[in-house]
């Protein structure tokens, strides 16, 4: 029997080929266009902008006017920080109780262990906006708003979270467990010294994806900040833009700002995010 | 109750007790809220299903409704077909130069908020200076609003939601087809089977659960869309683009109508609640052959 060439080369030599290639790379530098577009503007100027015929390019590569101005009109570095530590706190707490909760799961029986597990996934159907309302409430009472802690509440911990670290130490031996047990090792001790030493890509791609969620959320922040050294940074760029709308030098400029340090961790990590949708396809 | 039990269950106590307080105490609040009319001052006053009725006879709520169907009718079968197509791209072009690369890029709408999408797309909107007009101005096309336009807003923000969803989409379409055995493949190319025939009999069935899965995500989250809406029209022009989630928020935290918004919260919960019903009997019936 003559052997079969790999399917990949058959269509390689093929015009089907051909044009699928031309297409997927056509696709790709349609979907990129936004961000190449928001890039130059954000180095024009006004007249730049506004000129006819349009150019494309900005006429020096090196003008940093737009941001300088961005950062001079509203504390953007504020707004990164606050940022950066909302989702740090957020991603953090995540792969702690996450874990904890995932290891509970799967490796313990106990009174009420599918009722709970069950009761959790059944979260994944409650919509966050269908309870803002009474958080808001409870936030107000406590006396949270405008605070971290009230910014970070609804974020500390997600189902989906819970569902990845269930799902990696699940296949983590029982034997080491067991044995670990048999040396005499507490419950904590087990789970720090054995459990999360075998899981560590999982909780990887938890503290990623977690951190990049709570960097890129709008709802909540709107709701319980008002004070603008509070605001996070897709908050600021909102009332940025609303406060300067027309002039899209300065909200391209602030768009990526906002946007830069999540596309250096997403590029970093893509490898972990890829593999944190591929393993639940669920966002929480 | 022994020691490991008992351990067990204080493993998943504080993920329990969060998720209680966070969630499910929220949305019995929610549920009780919405048969109470929230006095200024405080003061809340019983009133049973008058909210239900007020709010479920309003015609802004049911335009708002209509706004929000007409934009997921628009962008959930585009994101599913063009992430599918792109998948199917990429998977067939295992030898394609830069092949990681180009994946990447269909990828990188994922990473970056929806405020930050929206607003670089305002600008490519823009009806002077945009980038969309002065393509159309290049092929002899009189410009258009885009998002100024009371037929035009739906679609381009559905559009948005289109590029800020194709990559995980397609993401998912990848991992699913790299799983399909090489073999079935190579049997059916041995059978004479072209590849229109190996696309319809064995890739498309094999994704079924998928693309089921897939169309339901891009359903809740389409149903849930504000923070295009919010950072660009606001719901306008004339409410042409006002969503559920919109005027929840505005209903809400802007006239502070809570038990209204309660309602409106109840409305998704239990609309989300029957697409879920729905992916259930799907997938059941999925396994049924």
């Amino acid at each position: 029997m003559a052997a079969l060439p790999p399917p990949g080369r058959v269509l390689k030599t093929t015009r089907l080929g051909w044009l699928t290639a031309a297409l997927v790379a056509a696709g790709a530098l349609c979907v990129v266009f936004p961000f190449f577009w928001m890039a130059v503007t954000s180095l024009k100027t006004v007249p730049e902008i506004q000129r006819l015929p349009l150019s494309i390019f900005p006429d020096r590569w090196s003008n940093l006017d737009n941001y300088r101005e961005v950062f001079h009109r509203q504390p953007f570095g504020r707004f990164l920080l606050n940022s950066a530590l909302v989702a740090s706190i957020a991603a953090l707490s995540s792969a702690v109780v996450s874990s904890l909760a995932g290891y509970g799961f799967a490796k313990f029986r106990f009174p009420g262990h599918g009722v709970l597990f069950f009761a959790i996934v059944g979260i994944l159907m409650v919509p966050f906006q269908s309870v803002v309302v009474p958080l808001y409430l409870w936030v107000n009472r406590l006396g949270l708003l405008d605070t971290y802690a009230g910014i970070v509440a609804p974020d500390l911990v997600s189902v989906f979270g819970v569902f990845l670290m269930r799902q990696s130490i699940e296949v983590v031996p029982s034997d080491y467990v067991d044995a670990a047990r048999i040396d005499g090792a507490g419950e904590l001790g087990i789970f720090w010294r054995v459990i999360l030493p075998a899981v560590k890509p999982a909780i990887a791609t938890l503290v990623i994806v977690k951190f990049m969620w709570t960097w890129n959320e709008l709802f909540w922040p709107l709701v319980v900040v008002n004070s603008p050294t509070m605001k996070v940074v897709t908050l600021g760029l909102v009332s940025f833009t609303n406060m300067y709308f027309i002039e899209y030098n300065l909200v391209t400029a602030a768009a990526v700002v906002s946007v830069l340090p999540i596309l250096a961790v997403f590029l970093a990590c893509q490898k972990w995010i890829v593999r944190g949708v591929v393993m639940s396809g669920l966002k929480g | 109750m022994d020691r490991q039990r008992r351990a067990g269950l204080l493993f998943v106590l504080p993920a329990v007790v969060y998720f209680g307080c966070v969630f499910l105490v929220p949305l019995i609040e929610s549920v009780l809220g919405s048969f109470y009319r929230s006095v200024p001052g405080g003061a809340s006053q019983f009133v049973g299903t008058r909210l239900y009725v007020k709010v479920l006879t309003d015609p802004t709520f049911w335009q708002a409704v209509g706004n929000t169907v007409s934009l997921l009718v628009m962008s959930v079968p585009l994101t599913v077909v063009l992430a599918l197509a792109v998948a199917l791209g990429l998977h067939r072009l295992q030898r394609l130069r830069w092949r990681s690369a180009w994946a990447a890029m269909y990828f990188l709408p994922f990473a970056v908020s929806l405020v930050a999408a929206a607003l670089i797309w305002q600008w490519i909107y823009d009806p002077v200076y945009g980038a969309l007009n002065h393509f159309l101005g290049a092929l002899r096309l009189p410009p258009l609003k885009w998002l100024q336009s009371l037929d035009l807003v739906r679609p381009s923000l559905a559009l948005v939601n289109v590029w800020a969803r194709l990559g995980f989409d397609t993401v998912i379409f990848l991992a699913a087809l790299q799983a399909i055995p090489a073999e079935f493949y190579e049997a059916a190319a041995i059978d004479g089977a072209g590849p229109v025939q190996a696309l319809r009999r064995i890739t498309l069935p094999l994704l079924n659960p998928q693309i089921v899965m897939v169309a339901i995500l891009e359903l809740i989250f389409n149903f849930k869309i504000f923070d295009t809406v919010y950072a660009t029209t606001q719901g306008g022009p004339a409410g042409a683009s006002q969503t559920v989630i919109m005027l929840l928020y505005d209903t809400a935290f802007k006239y502070f109508r809570l038990g209204d918004a309660s309602v409106m919260a109840v409305f998704v919960f239990v609309s989300l609640l029957l697409v879920t019903l729905l992916q259930w009997r799907l997938f059941r019936r999925q396994v049924e052959y």
